[in-house]
């Protein structure tokens, strides 16, 4: 299970989140909505050790990670704008995490494919991402989280920017893939109707602070 | 609220490139402004020759930097607004002058002009234009090609013809692109050196040459820090302006290109196109074509005895070793520590913004006077490196240094922080995270650094005259001390030396081009 208790994050003098807390069950897929600048994006880039907290705690599993950093704490973000590798091509891309790991490439190059069969593009390996199209680069960024085998996955607005037909079937895909896996997660949304149909809990920023 | 992962390392960083700017530039100019200098010498501004330096060094610089605009400008036009065959090899082809030695391209006007305006204003003025010009089109083309295509239709809806959508919309967006490249060709043209010691004689001086003449001929290193001083003065306020232009711009423009490039639509275009790119290639490669006919042509009869000769020459074969192993030294050398200031200056905070001032400091001080600093300073036991064979390819990594950085520096700032923070999710430690995603997406800006910083030992010509020894002369060096020589086969011996700094220079654009071209993605 994942708790932030009473976070305090500033910027340039302005309070973004104040005394912000949440519990998230293991397992379980919360959303998170909330007007722009509300401090969503902020907010997992604090669980995910991106981002300074002025004061709170982070808990994982019961273990205090509120300063450990971003590398060792097994949390895995899907950016909003994907943040491809651009000098890697998809199979690479995927398989960072596990090289960085020194995993035997054999190994690497099974579990690649396994992740690229699991999000419907085991045909791409090898394409270079600047050439993939907005569903196909966002299911890449979807694997290459997943691949690391994170104990919490943080989504920032994945299905954004995407046609109605795309975000229908994405949201559909990624809904069963993180229930099928059993991944604890966070998906940030403005859309009330995708936040209710993906997730187990809908939550609105703004509540989960005492001013 | 970042966490930017590389701040802890800036200053570490910062550690060698400061060192080494502190060292072999702060330390021997200073050091002789504050014993060589005296008041007196001040009257030296006085002296009608002086007066006369300033005035020729000054007009002719204004006069080169307005016929390079207009020479550029409608090159810059083809490139940047029409798809052509051979449009890929024209960009690279005008490129190559810039990166030539500047006593090579003094070299070849010697050959190409006629006698009779040898050791002219003229023919530094020509030189100027044909060591620049391409400067020029790479900038202004660069920014034309970002101006988005739809600001033209809507021009011409509303009513604008073509010369009042170029005088109305076009030139006003490029105004400041081509105000600052007009300020670096007129800093390049008011430094010159190699050019005008080849073309312009004793009759025709720059400051630059001034400072030369005065301490090693004259003895007066007094007389020559005052010019140099005078000379720091507008380079620095050049520089100022340079980099101002240079900010604005890019706040104006976003960094796309947009696709402005396409066919020729009618036969107008087509002549226009076709001429301006068939005069073009002609300027570029008749020079170089003046340098291969002279290095074997002896008394109208082909001689290729002289082409052997470079090989079996004891003296020339050693400079020409010799500018090799400078090159390597200085590739490795101004390349790791450009790498390092670049890093520095872009993932520190505010306050490493002087490492950056500071590795600028040897293209403000000019490569002439730094060679004087450097043989005065280093002259003293315990110091007494002036014989030294490091003090030459030392001297070239200073100027290649400052280069190098501003190759790599803007690659490494446009690198979106994403991408770190990407990597560090999923697991990458700070070192991995530059191994893997900093150094992979750097790598074409390094090899082109490091290609460039060889072109720049190769025909390093300013710092090098001062600390030349009889047993470590590079190759433009030695151009310079055959062509002074009377003798056919003798001179012929310095054009086929030019031709293999020419060759090296070719290599050098094809692969930095061949990079720029290659390179994935951001």
């Amino acid at each position: 299970m994942l708790e932030c208790r009473n976070l305090v994050v500033t910027y340039e003098s302005t309070m973004v989140l104040e005394n912000l807390s949440i519990y998230i069950g293991t397992g379980e897929i919360v959303a998170l909505t909330g007007p722009s600048g509300a401090g969503k994006t902020t907010l997992l880039r604090c669980i995910a050790g991106l981002a300074k907290i002025v004061s709170g705690t982070i808990h994982l599993n019961g273990e205090e990670i509120t300063t450990k950093p971003a590398h060792l704490r097994c949390i895995g973000l899907v950016f909003q704008d994907n943040q491809l590798f651009p000098h890697l091509n998809v199979a690479e891309n995927i398989a960072y995490s596990l090289r960085l790991q020194r995993i035997k490439q054999k190994l690497v190059d099974e579990k690649v494919a396994e992740v690229l069969e699991l999000v419907g593009l085991g045909h791409l390996s090898r394409r270079e991402v600047i050439k993939l199209s907005g569903g196909e680069a966002k299911r890449i960024a979807v694997a290459r989280a997943l691949v690391a085998q994170p104990k919490v996955l943080l989504l920032d607005e994945p299905l954004s920017g995407l046609d109605k037909e795309l975000h229908t079937r994405l949201l559909e895909d990624l809904g069963n893939l993180l229930r099928l896996r059993g991944t604890t997660t966070i998906h940030v949304t403005h859309d009330q109707d995708e936040a209710a149909k993906m997730a187990d809990r809908v939550l609105d920023i703004r509540n989960l602070m005492q001013h | 609220m970042m966490i930017n992962p590389y701040r802890s390392t800036s200053k570490w960083l910062a550690v060698v490139p400061v060192l080494m700017m502190l060292v072999f530039v702060v330390a021997p100019v200073s050091n002789i402004f504050i014993t060589s200098l005296n008041i007196e010498s001040f009257a030296i501004i006085a002296r009608q020759t002086t007066r006369n330096t300033v005035w020729f060094t000054t007009w002719q610089a204004i006069v080169s930097t307005i016929l390079v605009l207009l020479f550029a400008l409608p090159i810059a036009a083809i490139t940047a607004n029409f798809e052509f065959f051979g449009r890929r090899a024209l960009i690279s082809l005008i490129s190559v002058p810039f990166i030539l030695p500047t006593v090579v391209v003094g070299a070849a006007f010697l050959e190409l002009l006629p006698s009779t305006i040898h050791r002219s204003a003229l023919a530094i003025i020509i030189a100027h234009i044909y060591f620049n010009f391409g400067l020029v089109v790479r900038l202004v083309s660069t920014r034309w090609q970002q101006i988005h295509p739809h600001l033209d239709d809507v021009a011409r809806t509303l009513g604008a013809s073509r010369t009042r959508l170029f005088l109305t919309v076009t030139l006003p967006l490029l105004k400041k692109s081509l105000l600052s490249a007009g300020l670096l060709v007129f800093l390049m043209c008011f430094t010159s050196y190699g050019v005008v010691r080849i073309l312009g004689g004793p009759a025709r001086s720059t400051i630059e040459t001034e400072i030369y003449f005065r301490a090693m001929q004259l003895g007066d290193v007094s007389g020559a820090l005052i010019l140099s001083i005078l000379q720091l003065i507008v380079v620095a306020i050049l520089i100022s302006l340079i980099m101002q232009f240079s900010r604005a711009k890019s706040a104006e423009f976003a960094q796309t290109v947009y696709s402005r490039i396409r066919k020729p639509q009618n036969s107008a275009q087509t002549l226009i196109v076709t001429l301006v790119a068939v005069t073009s290639t002609l300027v570029v490669i008749l020079p170089l074509i003046s340098v291969v006919r002279r290095s074997i042509l002896v008394g109208q009869q082909i001689n290729f005895s002289i082409w052997r000769s470079i090989f079996t020459d004891a003296e020339i074969f050693k400079s020409l070793t010799t500018s090799l192993r400078y090159a390597v030294f200085t590739v490795v050398i101004s390349t790791t520590i450009g790498l390092l200031g670049a890093c520095a200056t872009v993932y520190g905070s505010r306050r490493y913004k002087f490492v950056n001032l500071l590795t600028a400091l040897p293209v403000v001080v000019s490569a002439v006077t730094l060679g004087l600093g450097l043989i005065i300073t280093f002259d003293v036991d315990p110091i007494d490196w002036r014989g030294a064979w490091l003090m030459m390819p030392v001297a070239h990594c200073l100027v290649a240094v400052p280069i190098v950085m501003r190759i790599i520096s803007p690659t490494i700032r446009d690198l979106p922080n994403g991408l770190r923070d990407a990597s560090q999710t999923l697991g990458a430690t700070t070192w991995q995270i530059w191994r893997t995603v900093d150094l992979r997406i750097i790598q074409p800006a390094l090899v082109t650094a490091a290609a460039i910083a060889c072109a720049v030992s190769l025909g390093e010509f300013g710092a090098s005259s001062f600390l030349v020894r009889r047993n470590n002369e590079t190759l433009p060096l030695t151009i310079s001390r055959l062509l002074a020589r009377p003798g056919e086969i003798i001179q012929a011996r310095a054009y086929a030396i030019a031709t293999l700094l020419i060759v090296a220079c070719i290599a050098i654009v094809g692969l930095v081009d061949h990079l720029g071209t290659n390179k994935r993605g951001i």
